[in-house]
């Protein structure tokens, strides 16, 4: 696979470790889906922390590892922008990331 | 004073973010701009809008080139009173010649540095520079002016304010005290993971801190990195000891250093012709090669030019890593025989390499330039949300006490942000629109575009101040709206003149796959849909008590 298609395999996870992240949060739990029961934020921050992690490996596979922890950091940052933008315009598509049905 | 610490820091926060917010949103709006700075110049000079060529030959290419160079006028004059007695007309002796290149460079800068005799001090020398297409070895003008790598990124890190270096003191002051803004930040906010996410538009004073909360916390890392690696980078002249109490430790450790390295300190005053330069560049290669390395030269030098002490340094461009390293290989310049080989980096140094190596980029990675950019406009945004809140919260409290403070703050809030977009774009055009050569008796073709850069910023700044009277009755100062709609106008402009002056539009830049040129007119035409959306938000009827963010850059 091409070097670009992996970034963005890598994007996309940091992406989701995000979005489940801010998922695993009351306030934005309830924006994204109308469930009277809370989050299962356990579940959500592990979720998150493996997607973070997968996405920090897909980076080191592409790059030279000094050259792979800046890519990941930045692309973190780019990540949050997008679930903090989407979070505030269309909450509801993060629900996209609990397979169309929220667990418990 | 302060009753908590936590108020100790918001008052810091607050003064000190709105000092030097000033400049530091200057430094991050063209560091922004520097990341691509060598794809604005293409833009600025259409002749070099060609691929990005390899070092070419220096035997057939540079030498002759660099043969015929002399010191610049400028450089001569600057020197003239440090000399005891005249300058003579032409000078002969060469110290160094050098060129160096990127893997995003078409052009190929060249640089000479020549011996000024009876020089106060002589290790100062008078500097020569060339531009040429490296193809043939043609030499483009030097009036074609740079404006990403001579204008916007000097801009960046000295505010091109040259006297007595002050500029660089500002920046460096200002990156010392984003730091300190950094943690007062994190101390102030609290709920810094709590509301990593959170963004409520709508919500007029709330909004905004949202905004610059979440701008500021995300890049946090980044933030942070810049703005001390930017110190890291210029601690050589915010402590310049080498140059003051340790100057004769520095000179002394200077001779050992040549007499370890075999790489002589100064000429040896016997003449001695130069060998192939080619030769020495391909055994470089090979040797880089044998290491497992790319290849590509960076930097190529000369030292002692025309001397038997001189010496060939040849340096690797390293686009591979972050770390700016070279990997030199140096060889005898008058038999070609190697003279040494940079050893590896010892720890202390890789650390350096690395810090500095990620500020300026030599990395060859195109989407981790575009994070770059993204990192430089949130801190453009966070800053702009930092003037924003402070004048919300302060402007109908002024307008009770008939103070003026929110009133000026806001006029230098719209000055520095979207007058600062503006010249920017007035510079663009005025590159387009300015004749080729100037007339007689004019300044030059370089000099008049940064005029219009400085003219327009004054002009906007004029505007903000004119039309800022509202604020003073706490409601919205209309600048921002206009300079907003200027901005988005200029930016569509700017990008129509790119293709009625060189023919080159987006569809032929796109379809040829030039992206420094597509690239250019394609942000400037995102930036002038950005500024339409804002402006057309900023028209809304609101209340005086809501206000929604004018921030975008």
């Amino acid at each position: 696979m091409s070097d670009g298609v992996l970034l963005l395999a890598a994007w996309l996870a940091g992406f989701a470790g995000m979005g489940w992240f801010a998922l695993a949060m009351e306030t934005h739990w309830r924006q994204a889906c109308s469930e009277a029961a809370g989050p299962p934020a356990a579940r959500l921050r592990a979720a998150g922390t493996i997607a973070l992690t997968a996405s920090l490996a897909l980076c080191l596979y592409v790059d030279h590892p000094s050259m792979a922890a800046l890519v990941w950091v930045m692309s973190l940052a780019a990540a949050a922008l997008a679930v903090a933008f989407l979070l505030s315009w269309r909450a509801r598509w993060l629900r996209v990331l609990l397979f169309g049905k929220p667990r418990n | 004073m302060f009753q908590t610490f936590r108020q100790a820091m918001t008052w810091l926060h607050t003064w000190f973010g709105l000092l030097l917010g000033f400049v530091l949103v200057v430094v991050f709006f063209f560091g922004s701009l520097s990341v691509f700075d060598r794809e604005i110049d293409r833009w600025a000079i259409p002749e070099s809008r060609f691929a990005p060529q390899p070092m070419p030959s220096f035997d057939r290419v540079l030498r002759p080139v660099f043969e015929s160079m002399q010191p610049s006028r400028e450089s001569v004059d600057l020197m003239r009173d440090r000399v005891n007695g005249p300058m003579p007309e032409h000078f002969d002796v060469v110290r160094q010649w050098s060129a160096y290149t990127t893997h995003r460079d078409p052009v190929l800068g060249l640089f000479a540095g020549y011996e000024v005799p009876n020089a106060k001090d002589p290790e100062e020398a008078v500097w020569g520079e060339r531009t040429i297409d490296p193809r043939d070895g043609r030499v483009l003008s030097d009036d074609h002016f740079k404006i990403g790598s001579q204008f916007f990124y000097p801009l960046h890190y000295s505010l091109t304010l040259e006297w007595r270096e002050i500029g660089y003191w500002i920046v460096g002051f200002s990156a010392l005290m984003m730091l300190v803004a950094l943690v007062s930040g994190v101390v102030i906010h609290r709920k810094l993971f709590r509301e990593l996410f959170t963004f409520r538009p709508d919500k007029h004073q709330r909004s905004v801190l949202d905004l610059h909360n979440m701008t500021g916390v995300v890049a946090l890392p980044f933030h942070f990195f810049f703005a001390f690696t930017g110190l890291v980078i210029f601690a050589g002249i915010y402590f310049p000891l080498t140059e003051t109490q340790l100057k004769p430790l520095h000179d002394r450790h200077e001779r050992i250093e040549a007499a370890e390295t075999g790489l002589p300190h100064d000429r040896a005053g016997v003449a001695a012709p130069l060998a192939s330069v080619d030769a020495m560049v391909a055994e470089a290669q090979r040797r880089w090669h044998a290491r497992g390395m790319a290849g590509d030269v960076g930097f190529l030098s000369v030292q002692h030019v025309g001397d038997a002490n001189a010496y060939v340094s040849v340096y690797r461009a390293g686009t591979d890593r972050i770390a700016l390293t070279g990997e030199g290989i140096h060889f005898k310049a008058s038999t070609g025989e190697l003279l040494r080989e940079d050893p590896p980096a010892t720890t202390v140094d890789s650390v350096n390499e690395f810090l500095t190596g990620l500020h300026l980029q030599h990395f060859r990675h195109w989407l981790l330039r575009w994070f770059y950019v993204l990192g430089g406009l949130t801190g453009c945004v966070c800053i702009t949300t930092g003037f924003v809140f402070f004048v919300e919260k302060r402007k109908r409290q002024h307008a009770r006490q008939d103070s003026r403070g929110a009133r000026l703050v806001d006029a230098m809030a719209v000055t520095t942000v979207t007058g600062m977009l503006l010249a920017t774009l007035g510079i663009l055009i005025a590159n387009r629109l300015l004749p080729e050569t100037s007339p007689d008796g004019w300044p030059g073709r370089g000099d008049l575009e940064r005029y219009v850069f400085w003219g327009t910023w004054a002009l906007a700044m004029t505007h903000a101040f004119w039309r800022g009277a509202p604020v003073a009755r706490g409601e919205r100062n209309p600048a921002w709206r206009e300079q907003v709609l200027a901005v988005g106008a200029l930016a569509v402009l700017a990008a129509l003149l790119n293709w009625a002056t060189t023919g080159d539009h987006l569809i032929r830049t796109i379809r040829a796959g030039y992206w420094p040129v597509a690239g250019v007119d394609l942000s400037l035409l995102a930036g002038a849909a950005i500024a339409f959306l804002v402006a057309r938000r900023l028209a809304r009827r609101t209340p005086p008590r809501a206000r929604t963010e004018p921030a975008h850059v």
